[in-house]
């Protein structure tokens, strides 16, 4: 035990050791959080409330909301933990080192496994609480709920990453770990593409309204889904409602049922681990093999002929580097998943049934739409924008070293950027604009509007990214999860909201007296044409400001490099 | 070719580096020595403008790099200690980016890094992604990107970790050229008899200030050391620099 501790100890004194949690970090991350989880509390709260307020049916829908939320839980903990026991196991940086240590490789794994189950699980438990919390408030749960609402996470949590251990351990013996990545990665895309479409497909909107239904036996069917009596899933359902529903002696065999579950898997993988661990490790220190390999995009620099050379350069090195790393490229299909299912949401909107006049709601939608794309584009960029300087990593010296300002580098990743992120954002905006048949002066703005939006959210993603950079950074999702990206985040949030509040009344008077085919008093063009100024200008702050901010603190950085 | 005039890098509280002044001529190969953490790196980063001093002034054949960065780093060749490179790259595509940075002629790009390759035992990995190479590899792979460009000075740190005796023989015989032909170069090293063998002047830094330079021979009377190698000067002028003496007398027959 004691060696599993002293391999633990270097994560604990890094982490205490940490010096990037200042004190306004620590208040804008613990405020964000609070405010996520009050969040989450109030709408769990209402909607067990609403429950309570259907006769007979409350309690079933309670329960099954319940076994969904611990079912979800459960998965997200595995897929989660899949990906962080592989990068702990067999992948890490430091995995040389303590395999060089005198310690047996089971004790090497049971260290790395704890890190890797507390890294998966923290932040699932964080916010699955509030769910479970709010259930004690509603039913009246005793001091032993909330005490088992504990356990009940610890054990599962122990429970999904200990089987996720044991798959990757299993896995890797077959497939080389740098593959399995990948194809974790893309089953787990194409998983949550399946899960949504089924989901979408399903139209959950129905399940609200039982009167859609012919009768209670068809709806209760809908909603029926059969649970096996052998899941830890199952064994912690059960605990947690028969102690909400007053039999603690239930619910003690439930716990201990999980209890003794996890205590079984993590010996049969301290077996595993013995036998495969260490043959594991030697495999996963071949080179790995890409996709996209070496003869890919030879093409590329005479297709980019029209490119001044330095800026051929930096596309070519980056599309390459892009395509040729499984984390990255992988995510196209959460993109193109995420048009699909933004444009079909836009499909089977029941315009018709609408008590409003069908050509008002459509250019309303297509107005909020502007605003939702933007969003969209927002979360897009954060993790392929934001992280743009941050993942030339310990390669930036080149950077530094080569003949070309800091400021052409940025305007160069910029543009690398700009052009993608704004198809793509052209692309939802047309598409769901042509399926709403809006008015040609609402497609126009629509499209001016993200041209205006595009360069704006991509030039704060860029110089924030710059200003932040994390050149350590395994991934470039850990990137856009720092203080940086934070701001990123919120200050595009606000540059897209005053956009849209600063465009609403200039489009309202536009629109209406395009309906009513009145002319405008010189008063309200006046005020339509200085909020349309004020757009502008607020739009090439946000271009200008960011970037030259990023080119600053980077330019002013050196010691780590 | 290479000014520095009272250059100073503070690292918070610490002094890194404090007013160092240093002139390398054309074709001389100037050896930078010192413990660790005497500032060594922080001169090299501030050489190739990777970072910029506080204070002084470093000027490249004349040109400023504090005012033309660009202009001046277009004819350094820089070498780091570490040689992290784009690991989704292949050797000749990375060698491509870095001639398409430097502005190279397109036309004799490829024969000339074919050469580089086959020069520094590449041409076999040339088309191999660089996370498959050796430390060593990727350390030859940064000298043929630096001297691709026909840089007029050479900054190096650590030129010869992780390479093979076979390798460090090639660079020390390929350095001698370049110096032959009036490539400057500014080498910063721990390995004292790499220094003795290659350099024309020597340099030690201490607490970043420069303690003593000059030839060996120079150095071994500035240190009053009687034994001939660069390893007793340098532990003898360190020593003794801890010790307060920066300037200590002559005493025949003391010992480091």
């Amino acid at each position: 035990m004691s060696d599993i501790l002293v391999l633990l100890r270097p994560r604990v004194l890094s982490f205490r050791n940490a010096k990037n949690s200042s004190a306004a970090r620590l208040l804008v991350f613990g405020g964000l959080g609070a405010a996520f989880w009050g969040g989450i509390f109030t709408v769990s709260l209402r909607i067990l409330d609403y429950f309570q307020s259907i006769e007979e049916l409350g309690d079933i829908l309670a329960w099954k909301l319940l076994s969904m939320v611990i079912i979800i839980y459960f998965s997200l903990l595995i897929f989660s933990s899949i990906l962080t026991a592989l990068s702990k196991l067999y992948l890490s940086r430091d995995l040389m080192l303590v395999h060089a240590m005198p310690v047996p490789a089971r004790k090497i794994f049971l260290a790395r496994w704890i890190e890797s189950a507390m890294d998966s699980s923290w932040m699932i438990i964080i916010f699955t609480l509030p769910v479970l919390v709010s259930y004690g408030v509603i039913y009246s749960g005793d001091p032993w709920y909330f005490l088992l609402i504990l356990l009940v996470m610890l054990f599962l949590s122990a429970t999904a990453s200990i089987i996720s251990a044991i798959v990757v351990m299993i896995t890797v013996i077959i497939i080389p770990p740098g593959r399995i990545k990948s194809i974790f990665i893309f089953l787990g895309l194409l998983l949550f593409l399946l899960l949504y479409m089924a989901f979408r497909l399903i139209r959950p909107e129905r399940l609200v309204d039982p009167e859609a239904f012919s009768t209670a036996l068809a709806y209760l069917s809908i909603i029926e889904t059969p649970s096996s009596p052998l899941l830890p899933t199952t064994w912690a359902f059960n605990a947690l409602m028969t102690a909400l529903t007053g039999r603690a002696a239930s619910s003690a065999m439930d716990i201990f049922l999980l209890m003794a579950f996890a205590g079984l898997m993590i010996s049969v993988a301290v077996i595993i681990a013995d036998a495969f661990y260490a043959r594991g490790v030697s495999k996963s220190q071949t080179a790995r093999k890409t996709l996209f390999g070496r003869r890919s995009f030879d093409l590329l620099p005479r297709l980019l002929f029209f490119l001044p050379r330095p800026v051929q350069a930096y596309t070519v090195k980056e599309i390459r580097t892009f395509f040729r790393d499984q984390t990255q490229w992988s995510q196209i299909f959460l993109i193109g998943a995420l048009i699909v299912i933004y444009i079909y949401n836009f499909k089977v909107l029941p315009l018709e049934r609408s008590p409003m006049p069908t050509v008002y709601l459509q250019n309303l939608l297509s107005f909020l739409n502007m605003g939702l794309a933007a969003f969209v584009l927002t979360a897009v960029a954060g993790r392929f924008a934001y992280p743009a300087v941050s993942t030339e990593g310990e390669s930036f010296w080149l950077v530094r070293a080569a003949p070309i300002r800091i400021r052409a580098f940025l305007w160069i990743k910029f543009f690398i950027y700009f052009v993608p992120l704004m198809i793509l954002t052209q692309i939802l905006i047309i598409a769901t604009n042509l399926l709403l048949q809006v008015t040609p002066f609402m497609m126009v703005l629509s499209v001016t509007t993200m041209m205006l939006v595009v360069p704006a959210v991509v030039a704060l993603g860029i110089g924030l990214g710059a200003a932040y950079p994390d050149f350590n950074a395994e991934n470039p999702t850990q990137v856009v999860t720092g203080f940086g990206g934070l701001v990123f985040m919120m200050l595009a949030a606000v540059y897209i909201t005053v956009i849209i509040v600063l465009q609403a009344s200039p489009v309202y008077y536009i629109f209406m007296s395009g309906l009513f085919d009145r002319d405008l008093p010189m008063t309200r063009w006046i005020w339509i044409v200085g909020s349309f100024m004020l757009i502008l200008l607020l739009s090439v702050l946000t271009i200008v400001c960011p970037m030259l901010y990023g080119e600053r603190r980077l330019s002013g950085l050196g010691r780590d490099m | 070719m290479i000014t520095l005039q009272d250059v100073t890098k503070r690292y918070n509280q610490v002094i890194a580096v404090n007013r160092l002044s240093l002139h390398v001529p054309a074709g001389a190969i100037f050896g930078f020595i010192g413990p660790n953490g005497a500032g060594k790196t922080t001169t090299i980063k501030m050489l190739g403008g990777l970072i910029a001093p506080d204070a002084g002034s470093v000027h490249i054949k004349g040109i400023s790099m504090k005012d033309e960065p660009e202009k001046a780093k277009k004819i350094i060749g820089f070498i780091p200690d570490r040689p992290y490179l784009y690991e989704k790259l292949t050797g000749m595509e990375f060698l491509k980016f870095i001639a398409d940075l430097y502005g190279m002629n397109p036309v004799s790009f490829r024969d000339k890094a074919l050469s580089m390759l086959e020069r520094f035992s590449l041409i076999d990995w040339k088309d191999e992604l660089i996370e498959a190479y050796s430390h060593g590899m990727r350390q030859r792979l940064i000298m043929a990107a630096a001297i691709l460009h026909d840089p007029e000075i050479i900054i190096v740190d650590e030129p010869m970790v992780g390479l093979d005796p076979a390798g460090i023989r090639m660079v020390k015989q390929l350095f001698q050229e370049l110096a032959d032909a009036g490539v400057s170069f500014f080498l910063s090293t721990h390995t004292l008899s790499i220094a003795q063998d290659l350099c024309h002047r020597i340099g030690v830094i201490q607490h970043g200030k420069l303690i003593a330079t000059g030839t060996l021979n120079d150095l071994q009377v500035q240190s009053g050391a009687t034994s001939g190698d660069l390893e007793s000067v340098f532990l003898k002028l360190t020593r003794e620099e801890s010790l307060g003496y920066v300037h200590p007398p002559p005493s025949p027959g003391s010992r480091p």
